[in-house]
């Protein structure tokens, strides 16, 4: 089968640091993938690139065999490729449900005729803050925001959900129930690459991970394996004396 | 709570639209009690900067794009229609053209400099502003500097102009209600509280704002159109002079940016100040406008449409605590 999404090559330099370096790779159509490394690897500046946010240095991104390479990040969303910010972006004058809208109203789908309320409640269940609905999005607590910034990307209808450490600063419990939603959210047809420090998370979720290091891709895999490469431990703990 | 008070709106309460009406009705009624000429010739300059400011909105208050240069629509209105009308267009088909005409500039404004972004968008349209007026001045077609006459070969008729006005600010207002609760606004919000969050929910932020100042253009443009009629005379200076960008900047700004009905407020203190006290105090002008301008930034960012909800908080407030049983 083709790939989703196919990366080239991509390499990102800020002012002589190279935050990507020659990163290539590919996800599959239905997968989890798993994005790990150390602080500072370049996970979120991939997703920008990938997002349309920022342009890359050289190489190249193919969504569905089209090149997108230096795509407009609405462009990217209407072609169904859609981000979570590692620091929510709520749009802080509207309510729960109004940031929800906009996405439906300008995302992949913004078709006419439908029912938008009920879109709006049907998102705002399944990431459970429905009951949140009227409030507005100044108030909300962090896992809240956490929230409320999957709902509004979900709203785009995306068909490749690049979601960046959704689960940072939340409680065990709240994780467990924002992974859950994360494979119920596959399983609805949603290619996912999450982006993710906790290893526990990614073992119990992910079909398949890839490791940054300094911007180079380290190793690929499936995450038994990855768990047990040495160049990942050596990454993640310092060489062993 | 906050989030309950913002307007859920008109279709949840269809009687919101009755006072907006009643309004209008008792505007379209006053002249019935005969109104001095003067009177009648500050509410039309109220209606005619109402429009504007609640055009001007669309763009700054809606979008948060804050131009300086919207003098350049209201004086190239105001010019279009005073060349129709000598041309000998009917003065009613003058007011769309004026509208279209400013339209196309804001385009040729906008694609530039919607590159670049707040306080940089904001200087750049003082540029543009200040250019045009120059080429107005220097422009002989329609006389440069020393003006442009409009002569009309029907009698003055100070209540036609009047109605002219009250319509144009409905138009304005209603145009403005629509913006607000259709996809578009949605969109325009969205921009003003985070352009990069829209745009990574699918808004193409550069189509839009194009979108919404050119609307805003329109309608100042037509605004100047109708006070150009009225004056019969004007010229670079009075149309596209920087005081006219910030005049109607000012307006929506003193009544609150970001409404519906703060523009039309502060477009009524305006019109009211400048007609009343700028004449008598033509000196204290900028003095006047500087203080207020200070005195909304530091106490009341929402202007009195801001105020008005802070004192409703406020009287809801103290009326729930003296229900409490003591
Ligand atoms: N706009 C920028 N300008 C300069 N350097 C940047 C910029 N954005 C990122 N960097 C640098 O690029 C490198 C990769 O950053 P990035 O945010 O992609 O890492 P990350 O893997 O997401 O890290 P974290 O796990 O901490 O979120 C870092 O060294 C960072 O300092
Ligand atoms: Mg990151």
């Amino acid at each position: 089968m083709a790939a989703l999404l196919s990366v080239e090559g991509l390499t990102k330099r800020f002012s002589g640091l190279a935050a990507l370096d020659q990163v290539s790779f590919e996800i599959r159509e239905g997968e989890i993938v798993g994005l790990i490394g150390p602080n500072g690897a370049g996970k979120t500046t991939l997703f920008s690139i990938i997002a349309g946010s920022q342009p890359p240095t050289s190489g190249k991104i193919l969504f569905e065999g089209r090149d997108f390479t230096r795509v407009k990040p609405f462009r990217a969303v209407h072609a169904g490729i859609a981000r979570t910010h590692q620091i929510p972006q709520p749009f802080l004058s509207m309510t729960v449900r109004e940031n929800v809208e906009v996405g439906l109203r300008f995302g992949r789908d913004p078709g006419g005729a439908r029912n938008l309320v009920k879109e709006v409640t049907e998102i705002l269940e399944l990431v459970g803050i429905a009951s949140l609905e009227n409030m507005a999005a100044v108030t909300l607590s962090v896992g809240d925001l956490k929230r409320l910034e999957l709902a509004r990307t979900l709203a785009t209808r995306p068909r490749l959900l690049l979601c960046d450490e959704v689960c940072a600063g939340l409680t065990e419990c709240e994780m467990q129930s924002i992974l859950g939603l994360l494979r119920r959210i596959q399983a609805l047809g949603t290619t996912i690459i999450y982006v993710e420090h906790n290893l526990r998370a990614i073992l119990s979720t992910c079909h398949h991970v890839i490791v940054l290091n300094f911007g180079k891709k380290l190793a690929e895999g499936p995450p038994e394996t990855m768990q047990n490469d040495p160049a990942v431990i050596e990454a993640y703990i310092g060489k062993k004396a | 709570m906050s989030a309950a008070e913002r307007s859920p709106g008109l279709a949840a309460r269809p009687l919101a639209v009755l006072p907006p009406l009643i309004l209008l009705g008792l505007l379209a009624a006053l002249p019935l009690l005969n109104l001095g000429a003067n009177s009648v010739k500050v509410l039309f300059l109220t209606f005619v900067s109402i429009a504007a400011s609640v055009g001007w909105n669309i763009l700054g208050g809606f979008a948060g794009q804050v131009s300086f240069g919207f003098a350049v629509f209201y004086g190239l209105g105001a010019y279009t229609t005073a060349v129709g009308i000598n041309e000998g267009l009917n003065p009613y088909l003058t007011y769309p053209l004026a509208g279209a005409v400013a339209a196309l500039a804001s385009l040729l404004v906008g694609l530039p400099t919607f590159r670049l972004r707040g306080p940089y968008f904001a200087i750049a349209t003082i540029g543009v502003s200040e250019a045009t007026r120059v080429v107005m001045t220097n422009l002989e077609f329609t006389g440069g500097a020393s003006g442009y006459r409009i002569t009309e070969h029907v009698p003055f008729r100070q209540l036609e102009h009047y109605f002219t006005g009250l319509m144009l600010a409905a138009l304005a207002v209603g145009l403005s209600i629509i913006v607000r609760r259709s996809r578009f606004g949605l969109g325009l919000r969205a921009i003003r509280d985070d352009q990069d969050a829209a745009a990574d929910s699918g808004v193409n932020p550069y189509a839009l704002k194009l979108g919404a100042h050119a609307i805003a253009a329109a309608l100042t443009a037509a605004a100047g159109g109708v006070y150009a009629r009225y004056a019969a005379f004007i010229d670079p200076e009075g149309v596209f002079g920087f005081p006219r960008g910030v005049g109607i900047l000012l307006m929506p700004v003193i009544g609150g940016v970001n409404t519906i009905w703060g523009p039309v407020i502060g477009g009524g203190v305006y019109g009211v100040i400048e007609e009343e006290l700028v004449a008598r105090f033509p000196q204290l002008h900028l003095l006047l406008y500087g203080v207020l301008v200070m005195l909304i930034i530091l106490f009341e960012p929402g202007g009195v449409v801001g105020l008005l909800q802070r004192t409703r908080r406020f009287v809801l407030r103290r009326r729930e605590a003296s229900w409490q049983p003591s």
